[in-house]
């Protein structure tokens, strides 16, 4: 069940790259590109990064300074074997952030994948070691019994109750505040553990019609945001791998 | 124990109806006591107070039915007045009305009648909706659980009732064997703390004579404001505070969660044990077409379409098909006008009884179709259970302006007649929501000012007609939004109370209710309003014919006898001059017109010499910035009475036939002779101040019955001080824009 992500020679992404944001942004996408195509031209990178060619020519610039890439004007793109290393510390770091995100956090993939973006330039590489050992500690913890990421993910999944859909059912998790609304609730039954279900939502999105106990009540929204529960069924979403 | 029941017999059994709102408390209360029942207020606040005398087994018992509370606490009005009943007024038994189908949340109020110690019977009722939903209950399992007898009972088919006396004197006299004083465990910690807290009150025997200690401990612990300033006026209670806090302290800290939560917890935790011993499931009998209507009446696209159709048939009922009875009245009340005035010599009196005094009955009663109609209605919305999806619909629109879901009904009823939408807004639980919409109510411009509209936007706009009445309309609902805000800032700076409504499910409703509930409300109309409103209108006409002035009479008999004799010299003169006799008979005509308009105008100067008169006269300095003249000043002030009364008293002013004088001028023409001087704008400035200031007398009566008199003033106030500066704005506004 271990995955190529984390085979040898993962450690290297501790190091720093030395290069700023944007030019991490850059090494990624030249190596992406390469694996893609048979040939990486300026055209493409701007695409990509939806940037204008003279700013990608500027960047490459660079690059190519710091014996990253191979580039002549009008020519095609290389990475240098110092180039290459580094692109494979760029994506590496990416993709195990990405899993971070998706297998720990319980992100949905497509959030994942940009959390993990916005992240990756500004983490340290002490932080990044202590991100990847949690995730190698959740790896290891794959297939006994009941997960704690699964525990997690419960808690992870906890929100206020109108954040709930249609339909769907939760169970209360607390109560906010200190208000008599609070103490009116709690005497009418919305207590831990107790299960709530969202029935529909006014013609106007508020109030909110619930089925606690045996009954039915209206909340509006902003009522309701001070309940926070624990839905019952949620969103699962339980694959677990670096690389697609 | 012989003698016991002995005395018993003698003495009346009091009983307080106590159950959470929807769980046919009413209907309980109406088997119970037919309709021997009488309607008072709470002393000091506006929640209704029910009661009702019967007799049973040859005990006489009174019921109090008490207002619908989910809690024993003291976070509302109706709790605070459930509970002092409970302690203050000790009734002999307590029932418990109880919905069977949804017997937890019903229980919780239950588990705080035991804490306080109040000897009750549980009225299990809607047993036959839990029979259909399937739940098998054990009713005496339930009772002994809970230590006091449980009758199953159907309200709405007066199924149980004679049971459930059979125990209420039974308990009264102590003779009950399922009645016994037990506790709801909390707990060893939490019950280690409340035993030492008791013990600090132990120490003043005066508070164990008046209060259950342990129930008294319990609120204290629970952080209840009203428990601890009742522990105020005993001289041991700074000490029993400390205890509190200790104990609250300690127990916080053992379960890392709050006091309250605590103790609810224990107690669903004791109804859920109970509900388990005695409550089997089994399948639904029948299935639940709630849901499947729900999922029309509420439903995203066809929610507001229904709404605004029942809506629409309602106020049409109301106020269209109240027209007949309507008219009927007014026609009646008109013979007997009639009838009387043959049989009475002339003189004051005679005036005094025909015009004031039966006239004054006919305003009274004129209402009472629209509130007969418009409460049937509303009684079939509230017994449906439709209310509470229309207000669910519409919270979001009305929570805008600080207002309920429940509050757009009554305001809707108000483009019909603000008087029957006051008094509907007893639908809402709230006080607060309830005081805030009778007073923007009269905001909602009335059927009754329409008339004013269309004579004067007829006479000044004509084609535009349509729009500037439209235009009032919406004004009208514009300040009604602006003035809520402005009275919620000033007033009930709170902010707006949480929407914790419940949707009862659908039922059928019963004949016996509806009727019930148009029955109470008519009757209270007439009992409590009528009087005043009849009181007031006599007392205005009054002011509308007194102090006759003979002297004017007397002027005009000398001028238009004078002006006769002048016009036949006239003619004669005329005719022998050789005229045609169509040219004498033109003159003739216009010669008559003259003397009549004298007639129109002496009945006008004498109008104008009465106390409403001279007080119109009097407010010209207040009206003349707002560029009315002093017809439209006077007619102001009699139109106080109602807004019909406007259009009349300017026809007298203004010198108009109302069509049989032949030769006057219809009152839209007569308005615009320059003369008057009245310009469009001053026009719509006037029906501006007609749309704002008091609707009617009738009005501000029942907003002082309903809110209380000083919202009645209050509201009296604002709208006069509205009114005047929207108009004294809008006028000047307008003349220095030049119309
Ligand atoms: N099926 C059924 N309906 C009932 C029973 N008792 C009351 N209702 C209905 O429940 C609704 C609410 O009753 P009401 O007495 O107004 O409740 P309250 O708010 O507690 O006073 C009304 O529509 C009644 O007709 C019952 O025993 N069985």
């Amino acid at each position: 069940m271990k995955q190529d992500g984390d085979s040898t020679g993962s450690e290297v992404f501790f190091e720093s790259t030395d290069l700023s944001a944007n030019m991490e942004d850059y090494m990624e996408t030249i190596s992406l590109l390469s694996s893609r195509n048979r040939v990486v031209r300026v055209k493409d990178i701007a695409k990509t990064l939806k940037i204008t060619m003279p700013s990608v020519s500027a960047a490459l610039n660079k690059l190519r300074e710091k014996d990253l890439i191979y580039y002549e004007k009008y020519g095609f793109i290389e990475l240098t074997d110092q180039g290459k290393r580094v692109a494979e510390l760029v994506y590496r770091k990416h993709s195990f952030l990405k899993r971070f995100f998706g297998d720990i956090l319980r992100m949905e993939q497509g959030s994942a994948d940009e959390e993990a973006c916005r992240i990756e330039h500004h983490l340290s590489p002490e932080a990044c070691r202590r991100l990847y050992r949690l995730v190698e500690f959740h790896d290891a913890e794959h297939g006994s019994e009941r997960e704690w990421t699964d525990q997690l993910q419960d808690m992870m999944e906890e929100g206020p109750l109108n954040e709930l859909r249609e339909g769907q059912s939760a169970t209360i998790v607390k109560v906010l505040g200190d208000s008599p609304l609070r103490k009116r609730l709690i005497d009418m039954g919305f207590r831990k553990g107790e299960r709530i279900t969202v029935i529909k939502y006014a013609p106007l999105r508020d109030p909110i019609e619930l089925s606690i106990k045996d009954y039915r009540l209206s909340l509006r929204v902003e009522e309701a945001r001070d309940i926070i529960v624990r839905p019952l069924e949620h969103r699962r979403h339980r694959r677990r791998h670096g690389k697609e | 124990m012989e003698r016991n029941r002995q005395a018993m017999k003698t003495r009346e059994i009091t009983v307080g109806l106590v159950g959470n709102p929807n769980c046919g408390k009413t209907t309980i209360f109406n088997a119970l006591t037919g309709a021997r029942q009488k309607v008072a207020n709470w002393s000091g606040v506006t929640v209704e107070k029910r009661e009702g005398r019967l007799k049973h087994a040859g005990a006489s018992i009174r019921v109090i039915d008490l207002p619908g509370i989910y809690s024993l606490t003291s976070y509302s009005m109706e709790e605070i007045i459930t509970r002092d009943f409970i302690i203050d007024d000790r009734p002999d038994v307590i029932v418990n009305v109880v919905d069977a189908g949804n017997l937890e949340r019903n229980l919780y109020l239950t588990t705080q009648l035991i804490n306080i110690g109040a000897r009750s019977v549980i009225a299990l009722n809607m047993f036959d909706e839990a029979a259909n939903k399937g739940l098998v209950i054990d009713s005496d399992r339930l009772g002994t659980l809970l230590g006091m007898p449980v009758v199953k009972t159907v309200g709405t088919r007066s199924i149980g009732i004679t049971e459930l006396l059979d125990r209420i004197v039974q308990v009264a006299q102590g003779a009950d064997e399922t009645a016994r004083h037990i506790h709801i465990p909390f707990g060893d910690d939490v019950e280690a703390e409340i035993r030492a807290i008791q013990q600090k009150m132990w120490e003043d025997e005066a508070i164990g004579k008046r209060y259950s200690t342990r129930w008294l401990s319990v609120r204290l612990l629970e952080r209840d404001t009203d428990a601890s300033k009742k522990l105020k006026a005993y001289p041991g209670h700074e000490t029993i505070m400390e205890q509190v806090a200790k104990s609250r302290a300690v127990l916080e800290r053992h379960f890392d969660d709050d006091i309250e939560t605590i103790i609810s917890d224990r107690r669903y935790g004791f109804i859920a044990g109970a509900v388990r011993e005695s409550v089997k499931k089994t399948a639904p009998r029948r299935v639940d077409v709630s849901d499947k209507i729900d999922r029309v009446i509420t439903n995203r696209y066809l929610g507001f379409p229904i709404l605004f159709l029942f809506l629409w048939a309602l106020f049409h009922l109301t106020f269209a098909l109240g027209e007949y009875p309507m008219n009927l009245i007014e026609s009646g009340v008109h013979q007997v006008g009639l009838a009387v005035e043959r049989l009475m010599p002339a003189g004051p009196l005679k005036d005094l009884i025909v015009d004031g005094v039966i006239g004054g009955v006919g305003g009274v009663i004129v209402f009472l179709p629209n509130i007969l109609i418009l409460f049937m209605g509303i009684s079939f919305m509230e017994d449906t259970g439709y209310m509470a999806r229309a207000a669910f619909i519409m919270d979001r629109v009305m929570h805008t302006m600080g207002l309920h879901g429940k509050s757009f009904i009554p305001l809707i009823m108000g483009f019909g007649c603000n008087v029957p939408a006051i008094m509907a807004t007893r639908s809402l639980e709230n006080r607060q929501d309830r005081i805030l919409t009778i007073l923007i109510n009269p905001f909602m411009s009335c059927s009754a000012r329409l008339p004013v509209y269309i004579l004067f936007a007829g006479a000044f706009f004509h084609d535009q007609a349509g729009t500037v009445i439209l235009s009032l309309y919406l004004i009208g609902i514009l300040l009604a939004f602006v003035s809520a805000k402005l009275y919620g800032l000033v007033f009930f700076r709170g902010g707006s109370t949480p929407f914790v409504m419940e949707l009862p499910p659908y039922r059928v409703p019963t004949i016996k209710s509806t009727l019930l509930h148009m029955w109470d409300r008519s009757s209270q109309y007439l009992r409590k309003m009528g009087g005043i409103i009849l009181a007031f209108s006599v007392v205005i006409w009054f002011m509308g014919e007194y102090p006759k002035s003979p002297e004017i009479a007397q002027e005009y008999d000398t001028r238009i006898s004078a002006l006769q004799s002048h016009n036949a010299l006239v003619i004669e003169r005329t005719r022998a001059g050789g005229a045609t006799s169509e040219t004498i008979e033109a003159m003739r005509a216009e010669l008559d017109a003259k003397v009549e308009s004298l007639e129109v105008e002496r009945i006008s100067r004498a109008k104008r010499n009465t106390m409403i008169g001279r007080l119109g006269s009097m407010l010209t300095p207040l009206t003349e910035p707002l560029g009315f003249n002093q017809q439209m000043g006077i007619s102001l002030v009699t139109g106080f009475v109602a807004k019909e009364v406007v259009v009349s008293t300017m026809g007298v002013l203004y010198h108009a036939g109302n069509g049989a004088g032949g030769a006057q001028q219809p009152i839209d023409r007569a308005i615009r002779r320059p003369e008057y001087g009245i310009t469009p704008l001053s026009a719509y400035t006037f029906m501006l101040f007609v749309l704002l200031y008091v609707p009617c007398l009738a009005t501000v009566v029942v907003t002082g019955r309903e809110a209380g008199w000083r919202w009645a003033f209050i509201s009296l106030f604002y709208q006069l001080l509205l009114a005047w500066s929207v108009c004294f704005l809008f006028y000047n506004a307008g003349k220095l824009l030049g119309f």
